[in-house]
């Protein structure tokens, strides 16, 4: 199965060689997805989260972003 | 850790349209359905088991049992760890095909890796790949 790690906490995700992994800078453990009840943050974070299955592949590696609203 | 971070990349390549996807979560972030049992978090051995959640599940329905983290937002709004409502507007929007029929909960905290890393994480592989049949997952930590 394909996957896609979403993390939180990049330097202890890259210890375990994750296929594709995405690291939305700056969110805190707890909220992988953002803050509560903002949808269209989540849904951003998810869309470039599943972006990332067809992307060219990097794996091993994490792939960051900032979110200003986040 | 250090061994597992010594094996191969497990890269699975995703195949076919995202549009067309059927895509799985699967969490970290021990979450389960109210009317499942909650995980063990008086055995400082952590607990290694997980729940299987289905696909319609009511969001309202969802809730953490974690005691490694702060989960008072995910208490709130279980999409910060657990996005299943904004997989179903994605589906909604056409940009993925399907939401799975079956996803899982675990808690991420145990003291017995090797357990977690042999027994717990193939059984979920299996049981996602044999109930849902998903073509990607979306896997959260906690």
């Amino acid at each position: 199965m394909s996957t896609v790690l979403i993390t939180v906490s990049p330097e202890a995700s890259r210890q375990m060689r994750p296929p594709r992994a995405f690291h939305p800078r700056g969110f805190k453990v707890g909220n992988a997805l953002g803050r509560p009840f903002m949808r269209e943050l989540q849904r951003r974070v998810l869309l470039d989260a599943l972006g990332l299955l067809t992307a060219p592949p990097r794996p091993g590696e994490i792939v960051e972003r900032e979110y200003p609203e986040g | 850790m250090a061994a597992i971070s010594r094996r191969c990349v497990p890269f699975t390549p995703f195949e076919g349209e995202l549009g067309a996807a059927t895509v799985a979560l699967v969490t970290a972030g021990g979450v389960h359905c109210r009317d499942q049992p909650p995980f063990n978090i008086a055995d400082d051995l952590g607990d290694e088991t997980f729940r299987v959640i289905p696909g319609d599940v009511d969001a309202a329905e969802l809730m953490v049992t974690h005691h490694h983290y702060d989960h008072a937002d995910a208490d709130r709004d279980i999409n910060v760890q657990f996005p299943i409502e904004r997989l179903r507007e994605l589906v909604a929007e056409k940009l993925i095909g399907a939401v799975a029929a079956a996803h899982v909960g675990f808690m991420g905290y145990t003291m017995q890796l090797r357990k977690m890393y042999e027994e717990t994480a193939p059984a979920i592989a299996d049981h996602i790949d044999r109930h849902a049949r998903p073509d990607a997952v979306v896997l959260t930590g906690g």
